[in-house]
């Protein structure tokens, strides 16, 4: 069996608007490739090799995976030339693929209580988290934080997941961040019986680091950097921690809470 | 296929297979692209630069993209020569390429003292040393000898005391006259020069008002940079007798045969190495192509011969 990661032609099989700011693009897995687990990521090279800007290949993380399809999704926003190339992907269309890439998520079963948050675009691995959870039997809460209403997603994969929704000018549910929620809803549910799993921006991963560190509580957040190789050769991604600087294409995305130096970060 | 193409390139008294290899600081110890590479079809591996002591490397951000090309500010951060010998050395002497050992140090002592330690515990693994005089992201990682041609020509006939095997000397483009650096290279015995490393670059984040790399400056490489080392290949091969192995911007054949043309007698891969990891392999069969499509048979007959 292929442990490495794996380099393959897939193609695109379906490009879906999920709301306001999100599609999700669905493509092909190569079967020979190991199973991609939630926390990993592929890289895709943007353009196809036409032309060279942008140049570097680009780290998406998995929002789902169907072995018996062979499908994998993941979920982005339009924010620059990699992302617009994306949204640009019909139905067949080829893409170079690299993956699976990263550790994943440790899921702890020695603790009972699993609280997965996401915030923004961070909700792409939540989604694979939150699925691959259920299938295990494993029940969790899901909090999602967005700007507004218009970034709530309608497939049945959110609402499955059973999201408990925060926005940032209240007009869907709580107003204010995931990590408000948590601090005025649901911290004294929290000890050292809990892990919390968090993907989403900065500020977030720190608040909810903090509150579980706070509460004793297992913490694994997935952080994000530029890449250049993805697979751990040239140093480029690293983020500090208590055991140096850390790559975040290898030793990450996913890393303990307690082990990020988040005043550093 | 033309199996009568010589590609194979002699470096002082040992030969390496083929033309392309991969530059050091985008390969790590080649592990790291298991299963993503055919390394029969790499000539040689440069290993990312080996200190006496592990470095962590400089303060992130360490990278941004630039127009076709990328900075970086890594800061030689590597294992160390002792665990580069007991983790890094056994896997990489399985490879079927040459594995060329970048060294880099503070001081001359330091140099010298890394590629003692290699000589020591290793007969066969090792196929030569590439000396970085020439990064441009520590404050004393080479560039303050790599400036001075009195100072490389001292460092590398003290060097090639130390070793019987290839000596290749990394010149930086970060200075007035490369030719005179490359000559004192050739004046301290290399067995060749390789350029060129990163030029000095530096991205400003104008909403924020301060550099986007921790340590403000970096080095540049990718397409954005090729113009530059094959007009700096052209003027060294003009300067120097001993081979040039050249580098900077090479995605395909044709920016490679570039190269050859002004007079590199080897090439090496380096950003493009991220962008597609068999970049190396589509090279050396581009190369191939052209040679047998234009009878020739041995790029000795074209290195150097554009004027």
């Amino acid at each position: 069996m292929i442990t490495h990661p794996t380099q393959f032609i897939s193609r695109a099989l379906d490009n879906n608007r999920l709301s306001d700011g999100f599609y999700e693009l669905e493509l092909e897995w190569n079967s020979h490739a190991p199973a991609p687990t939630p926390g990993q990521f592929l890289t895709i090279r943007i353009g196809n090799g036409k032309g060279t800007v942008p140049l570097l290949r680009r780290p998406f993380a998995f929002s789902s995976f169907d072995a018996d399809s062979s499908v994998v999704r993941i979920i982005y926003q339009t924010r620059g030339i990699g992302t617009e190339f994306l949204a640009s992907a019909r139905r067949g269309e080829e893409l170079d693929v690299i993956g699976p890439l990263g550790t994943p998520f440790a899921v702890d079963t020695d603790r009972s209580k699993h609280i997965i948050v996401a915030g923004g675009i961070g909700l792409g691995p939540m989604l694979f988290l939150s699925s691959y959870l259920t299938s295990r039997n494993i029940s969790s809460r899901f909090v999602f934080g967005c700007r507004n209403e218009g970034f709530i997603p309608s497939i049945k994969r959110f609402t499955a997941a059973n999201p408990l929704i925060c926005t940032d000018d209240g007009s869907a549910g709580f107003r204010g961040t995931a990590a408000d929620y948590i601090n005025a809803n649901i911290l004294p549910d929290i000890n050292t019986d809990t892990t919390i799993y968090a993907c989403g921006p900065l500020p977030m991963l720190k608040s909810v680091s903090k509150i579980a560190k706070d509460r004793n509580a297992n913490c694994l957040v997935s952080l994000e950097a530029v890449m250049a190789c993805g697979v751990g050769a040239c140093m480029g991604c690293v983020v500090p921690t208590v055991n140096g600087y850390s790559r975040v294409c290898k030793e990450g995305p996913i890393f303990n809470g307690k082990d990020v130096l988040w005043e550093r970060m | 296929m033309g199996t009568n193409v010589d590609l194979s390139v002699r470096i002082g008294a040992n030969t390496i297979p083929n033309p392309v290899g991969v530059a050091s600081g985008t390969f790590g110890y080649g592990s790291e692209y298991r299963g993503l590479v055919d390394f029969s079809d790499i000539g040689a591996i440069y290993t990312k630069a080996v200190t006496l002591e592990p470095r962590p490397g400089n303060a992130p951000p360490r990278l941004i993209e630039t127009p076709s090309g990328i900075l970086n500010s890594i800061g030689l951060a590597n294992v160390g020569v002792e665990k580069f010998i007991t983790d890094k050395l056994p896997y990489l002497s399985t490879l079927p390429c040459a594995v060329i050992v970048n060294a880099a140090g503070a001081t001359e002592d330091e140099y010298r003292r890394v590629i003692d330690r290699i000589e020591n515990v290793d007969a066969n693994g090792v196929f030569g040393y590439e000396i970085n005089v020439s990064c441009p992201n520590v404050n004393h990682g080479g560039l303050a000898f790599g400036t001075d041609p009195a100072q490389v020509e001292r460092l590398t006939s003290s060097l090639r005391k130390s070793t019987k095997k290839p000596l290749i000397i990394k010149l930086t483009p970060n200075v007035t006259d490369i030719t005179a650096i490359a000559k004192a290279a050739e004046a301290g015995g290399a067995d060749a020069v390789s350029l060129i490393n990163t030029l000095v670059g530096m991205v400003i984040d104008v909403k924020g008002k301060k550099a986007v790399l921790g340590a403000k400056t970096g080095g540049l490489s990718g397409p954005a940079v090729r113009p530059v080392g094959v007009a700096l290949t052209y003027r060294v091969k003009r300067a120097v007798s001993i081979p040039i192995i050249g580098m900077g911007g090479i995605t395909s054949a044709d920016d490679a045969l570039q190269y050859i043309m002004a007079g590199a007698s080897a090439i090496q891969i380096g950003t493009a190495n991220f962008v597609n990891p068999k970049t190396a392999s589509l090279v050396l069969s581009g190369i191939r192509k052209y040679c047998v499509s234009n009878g020739v048979p041995s790029l000795k007959e074209i290195c150097g011969i554009a004027e």
